[in-house]
């Protein structure tokens, strides 16, 4: 939608600005008036139920509000603590990045090299393309959560399948070592989302591209590298914001897995799962509002960090 | 764009759970009681039927229940209590009951003793574990103690003598070094990691004259006795008596993940009453005994406490209707006969008991002769855990444990962390 600036085509002198003013206004609601009663709805719970909490939520960042009595201000306390004396806040934060910088590059890899595979024309396409998305539309339940649990667990099936190679596997949910990696790898499990965006992506590539490549006697990996990639960055980069903003929120699998706990030794102590644990564990809502508008603003500025950088790598074609 | 649209209809979804969880229906009838509790499905079976018993009694009164597990419990609670829409009948625990009183977010029920609340032959010692500030705010549901779950078949496989009350921790060790030798199941082990697990550091603190917390809430021992306890079970650990720090790992909270269910050990910490959601759990037949003895002399350990309460909420508009319903749980013979047992505990109320021990199968008479015949174990109940102390029990304890069993921390840097951390937490305001 063009948006054409309020007034623009009044051609009224200045000075009849009282008038006027009635005008434009009546000029946009005739316009638009009928949209913005249709999307009224979604007003009321933009509002209602996002900017309203949301706002409530930073007062009581300033509060020890702890659910069962009202709140008292408190000042800058909580983000005092948060920055200065508390070693839970810097563990989550180092396991919450080191999810999302491991986990998010593994899962956009996979999925572009098995939109790769499934864009070379095969047969039964859809087919294929529903049974690799399935794992995005389960992944994030509690049922695959709880099935993770038994496949990665001591006696679990994965470890009698290496048991087969002679290999006694750990209990690998349960150590330390190897826990966050079982989510890592559930994470990556999940990449059916980007991979269908990236096989839109693909087939946007035009084809005589390549052609052009093939004659000038570029090999398969020299187009991929040179035609492929550069005209895939905008999903690339569509693909990792949506990715690495899903990382940070990341909370089911180490919820269920850990049973709440974070544990072993606060491995799999997310931010996410810390933020409940302060809130709802111990009561501590004003404490984990804070918690909560920090994880905001580490997102938008990841976002942002990205949105700067993109001008470098990402190419669109315009 | 697909994502926003996803998210949206995600959110609308959310949206629409949420009202539809969060809202009591329109129609409800004015003496519909909300209950809420923790627990088995075996305990929600039990609840129900007595609810139904309740209702056949009186049959205006009807009653909806929901119950949730230990750690899903407390936010659910809290968050309802916060929103203004708690249950009328709510199960509340010994830890938290202080938390809620101090809050009024549960009702004294004094006022309703002696009129809709029968309490005539009420054991004195539960009446008063309900008391926060001199007053009554929560109905005992009967009297526990903590106790070992012990697997008899396996003790019996592996030739050991099954553990008694005079079991000490000395005999702990050679129990374990019998099982490691007869090498039953797969190298099952006698006990479970032990050194996580809050009460029972708490027993043996008892034992050695110290206490968890003192009663204006500190902390009531110190680094050396941290780290002695540490230092015994990563003892055990390192001799390989004991389950491995990953097998151990994998227990986090529920009972189907505890190693005498999992048949990783023979021996799990437990309280008394649970024995019945135990047992309904594995095939093996399963006892209590005492937690260990400190040497042979050791003694005071265990006490007897409300195993858990029900407290009526303050926002209830129905709370003697409650208060009823409160009084049928704990003094119809026939429901308790028939239906609850003593899988809460064992019953306060004297009529009660009485008629229920004969029933009783020959498991459930162990716990209650079990708790009714602790002797020299048995020693005063301790002050109300203080506020945060929750945090200790559930994290930090846990945590610490796990760093020693993986090598991260020596027992004593873990001793000395522990205590101060603790410290630190128990200090922490709001």
């Amino acid at each position: 939608m063009t948006v054409r600036p309020l007034g623009a085509d009044s051609d009224l002198p200045v000075g009849g600005r009282t008038a006027t003013a009635a005008s434009p206004w009546r000029q946009f609601w005739r316009r638009n008036g009928a949209g913005y009663a249709f999307l009224s709805p979604w007003f009321v719970g933009f509002f209602g139920l996002t900017i309203g909490p949301a706002l409530i939520s930073l007062y009581l960042s300033f509060t020890d509000f702890n659910l069962l009595q009202s709140p008292h201000w408190v000042g800058g306390a909580n983000y005092l603590r948060i920055f200065t004396g508390d070693a839970k806040f810097m563990q989550a934060l180092r396991v919450t990045f080191f999810f999302a910088v491991v986990s998010v590059p593994l899962k956009l890899a996979f999925a572009l090299a098995i939109a790769l595979l499934l864009n070379r024309g095969l047969k039964g396409l859809p087919i294929y393309r529903a049974i690799f998305y399935l794992p995005s539309l389960l992944g994030a339940s509690v049922a695959i959560a709880v099935l993770w649990r038994e496949l990665f667990a001591g006696d679990g099936v994965i470890n009698h399948l290496l048991g087969y190679f002679g290999i006694a596997g750990p209990s690998w949910i349960s150590n330390p070592r190897y826990a966050l990696w079982t989510i890592i790898l559930l994470s990556v499990w999940q990449f059916g989302s980007p991979m269908v965006i990236f096989l839109a992506g693909l087939r946007q590539i035009p084809q005589d591209l390549y052609e052009a490549a093939a004659i000038d006697g570029a090999s398969r990996a020299r187009q991929f590298w040179s035609v492929t990639l550069p005209l895939l960055t905008p999903v690339i980069f569509f693909n990792a914001i949506i990715q690495g903003i899903d990382a940070f929120k990341s909370f089911t699998p180490a919820f269920i897995i850990s049973g709440g706990t974070g544990n072993p030794i606060n491995s799999t102590l997310f931010y996410t799962l810390y933020l409940y644990q302060e809130a709802f564990g111990f009561f501590r809502m004003g404490y984990a509002a804070a918690l909560a508008w920090i994880l905001l603003i580490i997102i938008a500025v990841f976002t942002g960090i990205s949105f700067l950088t993109s001008r470098y790598w990402v190419y669109y074609d315009e | 764009m697909r994502s926003n649209r996803r998210q949206f209809l995600l959110g609308s979804a959310a949206v629409l759970a949420a009202g539809a969880a969060g809202f009591r229906p329109a129609f409800a009838a004015e003496t519909d009681l909300r209950q809420i509790f923790w627990g088995s499905q075996e305990r929600a079976n039990r609840t129900y039927k007595t609810n139904d018993l309740f209702t056949a009694a009186n049959p205006d009164a009807k009653i909806t229940g929901e119950f949730y597990a230990w750690n899903d419990y407390w936010p659910k609670l809290a968050t309802e209590t916060a929103g203004g829409n708690a249950p009328d009948i709510i199960q509340m625990d010994y830890r938290y009951i202080v938390e809620y009183a101090s809050r009024q977010a549960i009702a004294p029920l004094d006022d309703f003793v002696g009129k809709e609340l029968d309490l005539h032959d009420f054991d004195q010692d539960q009446i008063e574990g309900g008391k926060v500030n001199g007053k009554l705010y929560g109905i005992s549901l009967g009297a526990n103690s903590v106790a070992s779950i012990v697997n008899t078949a396996a003790f019996k496989e592996a030739g050991v003598p099954v553990p008694d009350n005079n079991f000490t921790y000395d005999d702990l060790r050679a129990a374990c070094e019998a099982f490691k030798k007869a090498n039953i199941r797969g190298g099952m082990k006698a006990f479970q990691d032990g050194s996580g697990v809050e009460p029972l550091l708490e027993n043996w603190l008892r034992q050695r004259g110290k206490a968890l917390y003192t009663a204006d809430g500190k902390l009531g021992f110190d680094a050396n006795d941290a780290t002695e306890w540490f230092k015994l079970w990563n003892d055990l650990r390192n001799d390989g008596l004991i389950v491995s720090a990953d097998d151990q790992a994998l227990d986090t909270g529920p009972l189907d993940q505890t190693m005498v269910i999992q048949g990783k050990a023979a021996v799990t910490f437990a309280n008394s009453n649970q024995l019945v959601a135990f047992q309904a759990l594995t095939k093996d037949p399963l006892t209590i005994t005492a937690f260990p003895r400190v040497g042979k002399d050791g003694k005071g350990g265990h006490y007897r406490k409300p195993s858990m309460f029900w407290s009526v909420a303050q926002q209830s508009k129905l709370q003697s209707e409650a208060a009823k319903y409160l009084s049928f749980f704990i003094n119809d013979v026939d429901a308790n006969k028939t239906v609850l047992g003593i899988e809460r505990g064992i019953p306060a109320a004297a009529a009660v008991r009485d008629a229920i021990a004969p029933t009783l199968s020959p498991q459930d008479q162990i716990a209650l002769k079990f708790v009714a015949n602790l002797g020299d174990l048995l020693g005063p109940i301790p002050p109300p855990p203080p506020s945060n102390a929750g945090e200790i029990d559930i994290d930090l304890m846990l945590k610490t444990s796990q760093q020693v069993a993986f090598g991260q921390q020596s027992p004593e840097d873990a001793g000395q962390a522990f205590v101060q951390q603790a410290t630190e937490i128990l200090s922490r305001k709001g």
